[in-house]
């Protein structure tokens, strides 16, 4: 039974929030005893339902105060038990903060309050002509402040990505009431690591999300739905990889399997499957109405080659509903025929799908449950649910029996436990069935780095014990060495003293290394290839650690769509081994080819493709990274969904080797488009084409980047905007003229060897001996032009009209006028950074930098912390401006 | 009766229905139906947290007689727009009856409710009580009385039942603005009466006493249209006022009797114009289950139940002449969710040349008028139907349209306290209307 609070903080949370928004009363609490997984019940102490940011604060500071934990609660409609109370706990609920603060339809933003549903947002922006892409299942009802907690996927996530990929921006509540600001439109990402990554997916253990602001994507043009109905589960799976072979990237790929059609056509929701089909498969495509009819025929053609024996097309929403049906109402026809449910969800590699499926079988078949699987095709995502009585032990017990099998099965064939449901309470007990000692000691001590006394959600994502039940997986070799090996190698010193990078041929060697620099007080500074580290180094006293021989691809599965290989893999070697399956890395920072991948994963820069592909760092899967104290982790894993435990993966990314050495990358790759189109408009300058970049990034459709030059090469001195379309022939025609009619002007159109020539030049340009970088609101892009024009004059740059981030050249002379520039551009909720500094003006440029927020630093630096503790990779390198080290 | 006896009689009456409770799954997908969790944000008021109460007191865990029990049970607008949104199928309407039926049983409701329901429940006392509310009506007494009486408290309470009262009365389009008499009489007179099925209307409680304009308006309209309308002796209350407040034995006894005299009547179809009547009718099956005299029949009765708008629509309803007017058109929550009807009023409307028909913003979300929710829950009754008049006020129409009383008193009483001058009228009014301006009443 819970303790009551004490008679005195009942009264400061009344006066916080108002006494109807406290609930004390054991017989109201009970109703908050589970989530949307009933198997645990556990009523709180109590349930407090604060309305803005402010009351929350204070909520959670009296909590805090009395060291009471907090778990925090949206809708409640998680499936592993996030949100379950425990006895001593009091349940802050975000029920009240449900208003949706801004749509900026001119930015392509939202802001929203963590309690407003999902689908709502969709609604409220659907009149600007934009949606919000993530869509679990539970959109009508889950909310955002839940599907940032548990980084949720949803059907369409194949081609568009989960919640992370979306949230721009958090206010979070950190545990003593504290309000830290994360990331946000307007902010320079780089020099500070990305905790708005990390937190997203923390399954309400580091804190509140008590602000959101997150992007949104203009609803297409069109959709087509195709139902395929095959004979076997083998046949349908043969057509999904047809589709993906073919270089399609349908919006969703739903399978529902014989077992599902069974139990929807037996329920009141019969959609009309025929009973005898061994699976049912649901393919979407969306975009530009032009190509879509091309796209149906060709994953028609799939699905026939494939032996389906019917394929529907839907002919209006109608039809499209009732295709759809089969699939979403499947766990509702379920729930009906069955006394419960348990829905379980892990990933595995795409092509590993039909082994899986039939070992999932196989289970089912062994302890005598039955099992219907429906999952998300494209991505490999499966959810067995598992039909149980839950007052009958014997069966319960086979169930929890089942249930550990079927995880270790989707590990052992390279997959993950969870990859959209969350770890919770549920999963906790086979998280070391993925991660080893060290990952889940690192999870842990990020934990302690935003919740020090381990107050939010505690009992839930780690394991209790973390030293018990090792799986044979995911333990990391044991690589921490000393002793007589490390004294007969190299040491850093003599390495340093030679005033040459240190080049270990492996990760053993990588320890190795950084362990001893660190043991002799040496700074580490990973590097690729090095030719992005343009500043001095103290030989005296850095070890350059280049990890260029510890090269080479480890595991490429071409039908899975992901790639893992070494960190110091040439990416131009890495483009090489795709070309020939018709896939690629779509990132385009500048000199992307004289990049490695880890020091790509290290500079975290997408470049302008960002805008049609998602950042870098939504398509990093996975990183063995090597951490200052010499420990290796394994972060992430290879599959495309993944939300096993904190994500330690985010912050790496773009931490330009202040965190770890990353020495193996896993990570998504994409099929190369049909046509590569760069529509080209010239000017004497930017002044003639902001409005027409502009134009195109408020159209409705989404270029694969948008970018304004000026002063590159074979520009004569004048400006371009360029705007690069990939898709189908037809798709791209039709975009192309619709671009042609927003902007009111018509492009020059290149292809193929030009149109690589060209994009290449501005993708490396500017080369001066400064580099800054504004980010602006991307409707500010002209005012932060004419800010550029008004303190530097005319300086060569490039700007990416999507993201709203310019980038300019600059030597020494304009240094003494960046204070201007930032006063102005901060004025307009812009900031500056920068990527290099003219020699000797270091000081100079330091002060001209935009401040990190420093509670939000202060919370970087206890992250940092954790990958290392010694501060072996020089702490203030990344925010540094000379921390231009992997660019 | 002793209070221990009481309370185990009581378990029983939500403790039968375990079978109906089982499909719930705990998803939460009813959550942002729910017009008092959207407002309140607790989750005992919402549909799930409701279950959840009662499927605790059907484990023995909670008191029926519990505070938490009573305040949550009766909070329940019984809407039922968490129905459709129901992945399992949980029958929200009736669990929630059998649940008021328990907690009554363990706290007697308020005596204005109690009282309420004996009238409806007598048809010489119902016949005495709206004689009395006419009264105040025809004398501008109502009205008068609630441009003076304060806003809150219980004067408050009755200063909002009796501009329910007044704003009963008769609205007739042409007296808005802009609006112009039907010049072409005959202008959608092509429509041939095609149906020839032999009905019969419930009159109703409130229906009968403080609208019987639209009973007459329904029996002209459905005659119109081919229908013959037989007249039904021996029919009452249909027994929702009653199903709803957990008097469920008073429901029996009531949906026994409108059995009895429809089959006397011989008619093919009910035809019933009050949304939550038809409601209750449609769902007398259920209602009667455990009834071996009556369970079949009322089986087979409930499927006869058709709402007027439903009746119209199938049959495609003759177009009348012109009637100008900007009319305001929200979904009455036992027809657009206990009945899944959500066009049919629509197309009716259609038939009516020169409507001009808004769907009000959230019209699927509840009016607040839940019998006398206004006056038992004068705080969220008030946030609720204010938001409403709010969404009706923003078409700025001459009448709201809706077809069923409860709301259509509620939404015009609440105009009404803002000073508007907006009335209310049932669609088949409007088709009626346009009829007697096409001149299909002449011969």
């Amino acid at each position: 039974m819970s303790l009551p609070l004490s008679p005195d903080l009942v009264t400061h949370l009344n006066d916080a929030v108002g006494r109807d928004h406290v609930i004390t009363d054991p017989n109201r609490l009970f109703v908050y005893e589970s989530d949307g997984l009933t198997q645990y019940r556990v009523a709180p102490r109590a349930v407090v339902l604060p309305a803005t940011t402010d009351e929350l604060a204070a909520v959670v500071s009296l909590l805090h105060g009395e060291r009471i934990p907090v778990v925090p609660r949206g809708s409640g409609t998680g499936l592993s038990g996030g949100a379950l109370p425990s006895e001593d706990a009091v349940v802050v609920g975000t029920a009240r903060m449900n208003r949706i603060l801004a749509i900026d339809s001119e930015n392509r933003l939202a802001r929203v309050q963590p309690g407003v549903v999902n689908g709502r947002l969709t609604e409220a922006a659907q009149p600007h002509g934009l949606y919000y892409a993530p869509d679990p299942s539970s959109q009508s009802t889950c909310t955002l402040g839940g599907n940032v907690a548990e980084n949720s996927g949803g059907p369409h996530c194949l081609k568009y990505g989960v919640t992370g990929r979306y949230v721009t921006g958090l206010t979070v509540v950190l545990a003593d009431g504290e309000v830290v600001r994360l990331g946000g439109a307007g902010r320079m990402p780089d020099g500070a690591l990305d905790l708005v990554g990390l937190f997203v997916g923390s399954e309400g253990c580091f804190g509140i999300a008590a602000e959101i602001e997150v992007r949104l994507l203009p609803v297409s043009e069109g959709v087509r739905t195709l139902l395929g109905i095959f004979d076997s589960m083998e046949d349908a799976g043969r057509a999904v990889t047809a589709i993906i072979a073919a270089g399609m990237l349908p919006a969703a790929l739903e399978i529902v399997d014989q077992a599902t059609i069974r139990a929807v056509e037996a329920s009141v929701y019969a959609a009309g499957y025929p009973v005898d089909a061994g699976a049912a498969l649901v393919i979407e495509f969306d975009g530009t109405e032009a190509g879509l009819d091309a796209d149906a025929a060709q994953a028609e053609k799939c699905c026939r080659e494939a032996g389906a024996r019917d394929v529907q097309h839907a002919v209006d929403e109608a039809h499209r509903a009732a295709l759809w049906k089969g699939r979403k109402k499947a766990f509702g026809a379920m729930g009906r025929i069955a006394p419960d449910l348990l829905v379980q969800d892990a990933t595995v590699p795409r092509t590993r799908l039909p082994d899986v499926l039939a070992g999932v079988a196989d289970i089912g078949r062994r302890y005598g449950l039955e099992i219907a699987n429906v999952f998300h095709a494209g991505d490999g995502n499966l959810h067995p649910n598992i039909i149980f009585d839950r007052h009958d032990p014997d069966q319960l017990a086979r169930v929890e029996k089942a249930s550990k099998e079927i995880m270790a099965l989707c590990v052992d064939a390279g997959g993950t436990i969870t990859g959209e449901h969350g770890v919770g309470v549920d999963k906790r007990q086979y998280m070391h069935l993925v991660h080893g000692p060290r990952e889940l000691a690192a999870m842990a001590e990020v934990k302690a780095a935003f919740d020090p006394d381990g107050l939010f959600n505690p009992g839930k994502v780690l394991p209790a014990v973390e030293s018990d039940g090792v799986g044979p997986t995911g333990v990391s070799r044991g690589t921490k060495v000393g002793g007589a090996r490390a004294e007969t190698e190299p040491s850093a010193e003599q390495v340093a003293e030679r005033g040459t990078a240190a080049r270990p041929a492996d990760t053993v060697e990588v320890v190795e290394m950084v362990m001893d620099a660190g043991r002799q007080g040496h700074c580490v500074v990973p590097i690729g290839t090095g030719r992005h580290l343009d500043r001095a180094i103290d030989e005296e006293r850095c070890l350059v650690l280049s990890t260029e021989q510890v090269a080479g691809i480890e595991i490429y599965e071409p039908a899975d769509l992901t790639l893992t290989a070494r960190a110091g893999t040439p990416l131009r070697e890495l483009a090489e081994t795709l070309a020939p399956h018709d896939q690629w890395l779509p990132f385009d920072p500048p000199d992307v080819g004289g990049r490695t991948l880890g020091g790509l994963v290290a500079s975290g820069l997408s470049g302008p493709l960002g805008c049609g592909y998602g950042a870098l760092r939504n398509h990093v899967l996975g990183a063995t990274v090597v951490c200052g104290d010499g420990r290796e982790l394994r972060l992430g894993g290879r599959v495309v969904k993944n939300v096993a435990g904190f994500d330690l993966l985010r912050p790496v990314v773009g931490s330009r080797g202040s965190l770890a050495v990353v020495t193996s990358v896993c990570v998504r790759l994409f099929p190369v488009p049909q046509v590569d189109r760069v529509l080209v408009a010239r000017a004497a300058s930017t002044a003639g084409l902001v409005e027409a970049a502009r134009a195109v990034a408020c159209a409705p459709l989404l270029p694969a980047s948008t970018v304004l030059a000026v002063g590159a090469s074979g520009l004569d001195g004048g400006a371009a905007l360029l705007v690069r379309l990939h898709g189908a022939r037809a798709t791209v025609d039709a975009d192309q003229a619709t671009l042609e009619r927003v902007a009111g002007r018509a492009f020059d159109a290149l292809e193929g060897g030009e149109a690589r020539g060209f994009t290449e030049v501005v993708r490396d340009h500017p080369s001066a001996a400064g580099v800054g970088c504004l980010a602006v609101f991307p409707s500010r892009l002209g005012e932060a032009l004419g800010t550029l024009d008004a303190t530097l004059g005319a300086v060569p740059l490039v700007a990416d009209a999507y993201e709203g981030r310019i980038r300019f050249g600059f030597d020494a002379d304009a240094v003494l006028r960046l204070g201007e520039l930032r006063r102005l551009v901060e004025a307009s909720g812009g900031s500056l950074g920068f990527e290099r500094a003219p020699s000797g003006t270091h000081t100079e440029i330091e002060a001209a930098r935009t401040p990190l927020d420093p509670r939000a630093s202060a919370l970087a630096e206890r992250v940092r912390k954790v990958f290392d503790p010694g501060g072996t990779f020089s702490p203030m390198r990344a925010a540094s401006v000379l921390s231009g080290g992997e660019r | 009766m002793s209070g221990t006896a009481v309370t185990a009689g009581l378990t029983t009456a939500i403790a039968e229905q375990k079978d109906r409770l089982l499909p719930c799954v705990h998803c939460g997908f009813c959550l942002p139906a729910c017009p008092t969790y959207n407002r309140l944000g607790d989750e005992a008021d919402s549909p799930r947290g409701r279950l959840h109460l009662m499927q605790a007191v059907v484990e023995g865990r909670l008191d029926p007689a519990s505070d938490a029990f009573r305040t949550h049970i009766d909070r329940c607008l019984g809407c039922r727009a968490c129905e459709p949104v129901c992945p399992s199928g949980v029958e929200y309407g009736i669990l929630l009856e059998y649940a008021r039926e328990t907690s009554a049983a363990a706290n007697p409701p308020d005596l204005l409710t109690r009282a309420l329901l004996a009238v409806m429940g007598s048809a010489p006392a119902r016949a005495f009580f709206f004689l009395g509310g006419r009264l105040l009506r025809g004398t501008g007494i109502a009205a008068a009385a609630t441009r003076v009486l304060p806003g809150r408290g219980v004067l408050g309470s009755a200063r909002l039942g009796l501009a329910m009262l007044a704003s009963s009365t008769p609205w007739r389009a042409g007296s808005g603005r802009g609006t112009r008499v039907g010049a072409d009489a005959a202008a959608g007179a092509d429509t041939p009466a095609t149906s020839s099925a032999r009905v019969g209307m419930l009159s109703g409680c409130v229906q009968q006493g403080l609208y019987g304009r639209v009973n007459e308006a329904t029996r002209r309209v459905l005659r119109a249209n081919g229908f013959e309308v037989v007249e039904v002796r021996g029919q009452d209350c249909c027994g929702a006022l009653h199903a709803h407040a957990g008097a469920l034995e008073g429901a029996r006894a009531l949906a026994r009797r409108n059995i009895d005299a429809f089959e006397r009547a011989g008619v093919e179809l009910v035809v019933v114009n009050a949304a939550g009547c038809g409601a209750s009718m449609k769902e007398y099956g259920t209602l009667l289950e455990h009834d071996d005299l009556y369970a079949d029949r009322a089986r087979l009765f409930s499927e006869t139940v058709r709402d007027v708008t439903e009746l119209l629509a199938a049959a495609g309803p003759r177009a009348g002449a012109e009637v100008a007017c900007r009319v305001a058109y929200d979904h009455p929550c036992h027809l657009l969710h206990a009945q899944g009807i959500r066009d049919a009023p629509l197309r009716v409307l259609a038939a009516v040349p020169g409507v001009d028909v808004h769907v009000v913003e959230n019209a699927d979300e509840c009016c607040g008028g839940a019998g006398i929710y206004g006056i038992t829950h004068p705080d969220l009754g008030g946030r609720i139907g204010g938001d409403k008049v709010r969404a009706v006020s923003a078409v700025d129409p001459d009448a709201v349209t809706t077809p069923n009383p409860g709301c259509m008193m509620q939404i015009a009483a609440g105009l009404r306290l803002e000073g508007s001058s907006a009335g209310a009228v049932h669609p088949v009014e409007l088709l009626d209307e346009s009829y007697r301006r096409a001149g299909y009443y002449r011969a």
